[in-house]
């Protein structure tokens, strides 16, 4: 398929979808004059396949005689006050009177030509001069020249190089040159020589503006010449019956090539997988600073060594352990709905997001053109409010890991009771042959001797010493604990905040990545 | 006729100075209609007024202006009875410009005693840029005509002269035709002579006979309600031509009207007059429009101005909030005093190769390469990130305001990457002043240390030891740590102050901290200030400096006096 020939339908398709995308991202001009175009050409679409024809030209090109010697009547009044005509006269050929099309185009004076077959179908606007003094003249102009679906500018020899025409439509028209004919008027007043002169000078001119697809006619409105050739070029276009698209084909393609300047020069719309994780892991350092992970985590590690202490430490002394208060229950986690007793992200931590985002933002943004970023922008303004309620609940609700007592840690505790026993029972041993031999019965109660030592004395002295001993010892292993414990806890959190970083900063991002890569898509669609 | 008075040239040239000093860099709405206006007006004092001053009587100078086609060279040539300048179907067909005099007048005409900025050339046409110079023996002295390029073509620069020749002319010869007469650029460039009280005639030209009588009537009509009945109107019939001329009864009445002024001193006199007079009377609002313009660019200025500071305030407010509060402790501060009251260096080395050694261990058995450790992070203490992120918003919120004021969108456009983010070199300055700053606290120490019976006890922990806890101090003293996080964090902190105040006394410690933060935020405010020197030299190389619109005023109002003076 060739490219002029990918269907209108298709072009406005992508057109549409682009300003979707756009809409309520991209704040520039370019898009709402593209969402006009495509109410106008739903518009159009509605009224028919009849082809408007609108002559333009400046005062006193002859525009009005012209009109008149194509539409067989004097339908307009050309005179030589100028400016002349006011508002836009219409011939319409054919048995079909387009008075919707006209309707539309708010054009009041028509006329209806006798049905003529190569024309039927045929809808002619004379328009008002659009370089008077009058400025109501040139805004009616400017009107219907965005409307109608074929321009035929008439120039005359003495005002064909006029800025007033050339800058301000014909130049502009460059991308319109399927729908433009120019017509050099007047060209009796003109000798031969002079003739072939003038309609080099101008076709130059034209080539020059991008207007070298457009025809151009030497006529006379006044003895005929060239009319006939005007008449042929206008059924041909009038038979074709594709004049309407081609026109709104142009301003599509026109309004994407304008829409272009805000699309993204490179090619990857989603990032990658390794980028994203990169992102991520950048992202979670400075969130899980600013969510006080660190706290948590030394918070968890103290609780699980205040515990562990408690349960394998000597039994005599521990519960002075218990007296002091669970740093882990202080900070009040474990209902994502409520507050955490958690302090709020200090500066230091919210300077880290801030400056984090930042760089995401930045690295997200890379070859995005200005209207994309200042939406990546609002878009990152808008997750970095939520951010800290969000981080707060994700850390009062993440589970920090399981607390089992370990095995080895209720082995040394019992131990550590059983230590005891043996040292109580030394002592009541000791105690009971106190007593007994306050009342003389020192034979009563057997005393063995271990190695010369008395065996109650062994029992107090060494299941003290043992009971110490294994309250020293466990000490470090209770520690590698607590630290595993809060490992574990951090691990947990981090991923709680690495999902947060990714869901709340990341996606919102990259979702305006992958729409200014839509948005591109839909636009090289529409203008290809 | 007397002699003109010294000072009005003066002041003339003192008016031109002050516009040519006229610097418009901001993008304000009304800057390119100023710049014109500023342009028009120097042009004129250079190309007209001073001439003219100089010489009232020096010939007249006539331009023969109008629109493209409507006929200008071929009047000329008809007028001349020769073909002097090229008439042709070709739009635009005179490119640069012809000046027909009389041959004693050559003189008057070929230094640079009248447009200075346009070369002489003589014999072939010159072209673009130049004056071709045409002395003829038929041409009346004391009347040189001068044939202009169009007004309204697709050629630009044809435009911009023709514009700059009516503005040095006595007299418009304003040449229009019968399809033209109500064309909105001529009759702007007409509404533009009535305002300056140019002496005008108008030419209607290419007018078919039958139509005579109501075109010129209609024509007659517009001008009157322009303000510029005064005007003589010529009609010209269009009829085939002679050898590329105007029949004879065509042309005669202008030409006889143009030798008769050329003939009667009197009358020329009161041409150059009338033209003179309402040149100077257009001058003042004239400028004062570009002192408008100017007084725009200023509070445009201002505006920029005000938002980078309100940006970099906010960041100032954002850095002293953050030092005040308390909580950067959380940061690196806290982690140095931990490590100077609590775990020991050595404990913390041994931790360290601990964990290197497992992850080694891991990495050994698992394939997975030990998490990399970002060390810019690392280093970067909580006052530098902190500067720095304040900085970077600062420049963002700068930029963002920018772009919706008048004129700045255009100072930012194609930096904007550069701009809204802080200067590439500010973290390294960042982090220089946070070591100065650390090294200032230390010295504080010591100084307050030095005269305090516990030298001793200092020397115990190392005065770095005492600076980590003024540091400390600083960001605690404000009072702003409170229940939990005194727990959480502050809890040695507190300890902290109340070691250092038993050793310094509380007032002492209060003021070592006070100085220090002074300190601290003198620094960040002088780091801000270079940020924010960014953008405020944007705007000042954009602006006129200060003073030249009350310059441009003055000299409008010296120029005033110098015509009393005159009068």
């Amino acid at each position: 398929m060739s490219r002029r020939n990918l269907p209108l339908a298709d072009r406005l398709g992508a057109l549409r979808e682009a300003v979707e995308v756009a809409e309520g991202r991209l704040e520039v001009p370019e898009v709402g004059q593209a969402r006009a175009l495509l109410a106008k050409a739903g518009a159009r679409a509605a009224l028919g396949d009849a082809t408007v024809v609108a002559l333009a030209g400046a005062t006193g090109s002859g525009k009005s005689t012209l009109f008149n010697a194509l539409s067989g009547a004097e339908v307009s009044t050309p005179g030589v006050r100028r400016p002349t005509t006011g508002v836009a006269h219409a011939t319409v050929w054919g048995a079909d009177g387009a008075d919707g099309l006209l309707d539309w185009l708010e054009v009041p004076r028509r006329h209806r030509h006798d049905p003529e077959p190569a024309l039927d179908g045929l809808v002619l606007l004379d328009l008002p001069d659009h370089d008077s003094i009058r400025i109501e003249h040139r805004l009616e102009v400017d009107r219907l020249v965005a409307l109608v679906d074929v321009l035929v500018w008439v120039l005359d020899p003495e005002k064909y190089a006029d800025a007033a025409v050339h800058d301000r439509y014909l130049a502009p028209l460059a991308g319109h040159a399927g729908v433009v004919l120019v017509v050099l008027n007047q060209i009796d007043r003109l000798d031969a020589a002079a003739a072939a002169q003038c309609l080099a000078d101008l076709r130059g001119l034209l080539d020059r503006e991008g207007l070298g697809a457009a025809p151009l006619l030497a006529v006379s409105a006044r003895t005929g010449t060239g009319v006939v050739e005007l008449r042929g070029e206008l059924a041909r276009r009038v038979t074709a019956r594709k004049a309407a698209s081609d026109r709104l084909t142009a301003d599509v393609r026109g309004a994407a090539a304008a829409l272009r300047a805000h699309c993204a020069v490179t090619d990857d719309g989603a990032l990658g997988r390794g980028q994203r994780a990169d992102l991520v892991e950048h992202l979670g350092d400075a969130l899980a600073d600013a969510a006080g992970v660190p706290a948590v985590t030394s918070a968890v590690e103290r609780s699980a060594m205040r515990d562990g202490v408690a349960r394998t430490g000597w039994p005599l002394v521990r519960w002075i352990r218990r007296l002091r208060p669970d740093p882990l229950e202080r900070l009040h986690l474990g209902d994502e709905r409520a507050r955490t007793s958690l302090p709020p992200a200090g500066p230091a931590e919210l300077a880290g997001v801030t400056t984090a985002v930042r760089r995401t933002r930045d690295v997200v943004g890379e070859g995005l053109p200005q209207a994309w970023r200042d939406d990546l922008r609002r878009t990152v303004e808008v997750s970095e409010a939520a951010l800290a309620d969000r981080l707060d609940g994700v850390v009062a609700g993440t589970d920090l890991g399981p607390d089992r007592v370990p095995l080895w840690q209720r082995a040394a505790g019992g131990l550590q009771w059983l230590l005891a026993l043996v040292a109580l029972a030394g002592a009541v041993w000791l105690l009971t042959l106190v007593v007994l031999g306050f009342f003389r019965l020192d034979d009563v109660v057997p005393l063995p001797r271990v190695e010369g030592v008395p065996l109650p004395t062994l029992l107090v002295i060494g299941g003290l010493l043992a009971g110490v001993l294994l309250a020293v010892v466990a000490r470090p292993l209770v520690r590698l604990r607590s630290r595993r414990r809060a490992r574990a806890a951090e691990r947990r959190l981090r991923a709680a905040v690495d999902a947060v970083a990714d869901a709340d900063v990341l996606a919102p991002m990259a979702a305006v990545r992958e729409d200014a890569a839509r948005f591109r898509d839909a636009v090289e669609r529409a203008g290809r | 006729m007397t002699a003109p008075p010294l000072r009005l040239p003066d002041a003339l040239t003192a008016l031109r100075n002050q516009l040519a000093a006229a610097h418009l860099g901001l993008a304000t709405p009304d800057r390119d209609a100023a710049h014109r206006a500023a342009r028009a007006v120097s042009d004129q004092i250079d190309d007209y007024l001073l001439p003219r001053l100089r010489d009232l009587d020096a010939p007249l100078l006539t331009v023969v202006g109008g629109s493209t086609g409507a006929g200008k060279s071929t009047l000329v040539n008809s007028l001349v009875g020769d073909q002097v300048t090229t008439a042709g179907v070709l739009r635009p067909t005179t490119r640069g410009p012809v000046l027909v005099c009389a041959r004693a007048d050559v003189a008057a005409f070929s230094g640079d005693r009248v447009l200075p900025g346009l070369p002489r050339v003589t014999g072939s046409a010159g072209g673009p840029g130049t004056v071709q110079l045409v002395a003829r023996d038929d041409v009346p002295a004391g009347l040189a005509l001068l044939d202009a390029p169009d007004v309204d073509s697709v050629v630009e620069s044809n435009r911009q002269l023709a514009g700059q020749l009516l503005a040095a002319a006595d007299l418009w010869v304003f040449v229009t035709t019968a399809a033209r007469y109500a064309d909105a650029v001529p009759w702007d460039l007409l509404r533009t002579a009535q305002e300056r009280g140019t002496a005008l005639a108008v030419v209607l030209d290419r007018v078919p006979g039958e139509a005579v009588a109501e075109v010129a009537a209609d024509l007659s009509g517009m001008l009157e309600r322009a303000g510029l009945s005064a005007a003589r109107l010529f009609v010209i019939e269009e009829r085939p031509l002679t050898q590329g001329r105007l029949p004879e009864d065509q042309v005669g009445p202008l030409r006889d009207w143009l030798h008769g002024l050329a003939a009667d001193q009197e009358a020329r006199a009161a041409v150059v007059r009338q033209t003179l007079t309402g040149a100077l009377d257009s001058l003042e609002h004239r400028v004062l429009d570009v002192g408008a313009a100017m007084d725009a660019q200023e509070a445009a200025a201002r505006s920029l101005h005000a938002a980078a500071t309100a940006a970099y305030d906010g960041a100032r407010a954002g850095v002293d909030e953050g030092v005040r509060s308390g909580t950067l402790l959380r940061g690196e501060v806290l982690a140095r005093w931990q490590e100077f009251v609590g775990t020991g260096e050595w404990m913390r080395a041994l931790q360290g190769q601990v964990s290197r050694f497992r992850d080694r261990v891991v990495s050994a058995v698992t394939g997975r390469p030990t998490p990399a450790v970002d060390l810019q992070g690392a280093l970067e203490s909580s006052v530098e990130r902190l500067l720095r992120a304040e900085a970077d918003r600062a420049a963002e919120r700068t930029v963002t305001t920018w772009r919706s004021l008048p004129g700045g969108a255009d100072l930012v456009a194609g930096a904007e990457r550069e701009l809204e983010q802080s200067s590439p070199d500010f973290p390294e300055a960042a982090a220089a002043q946070v070591r100065d700053w650390q090294g200032a606290v230390l010295d504080l120490v010591r100084d307050q240390g030095a005269d305090k019976r516990s030298t001793a006890r200092f020397l115990s922990w190392g005065i770095n030891g005492a600076g980590a806890v003024v540091m400390v101090a600083v960001f605690a003293q404000t009072g702003g740590l409170t229940g939990g996080e005194v727990a959480v964090a502050g809890g040695t902190t507190a300890v902290g102050q109340r070691v250092l105040e038993a050793v310094f006394g509380d007032a002492a410690v209060r003021s070592l901290a006070a100085r220090a933060r002074e300190d601290l935020e003198a620094r960040a405010d002088a780091l801000l200030r270079y940020e924010q020197d960014r953008f405020d030299v944007l705007v000042d190389a954009a602006v006129p400096a200060p003073t030249s619109a009350e310059a441009l005023r003055t000299a409008v109002l010296e120029l005033a006096a110098a015509r009393r003076a005159a009068a």
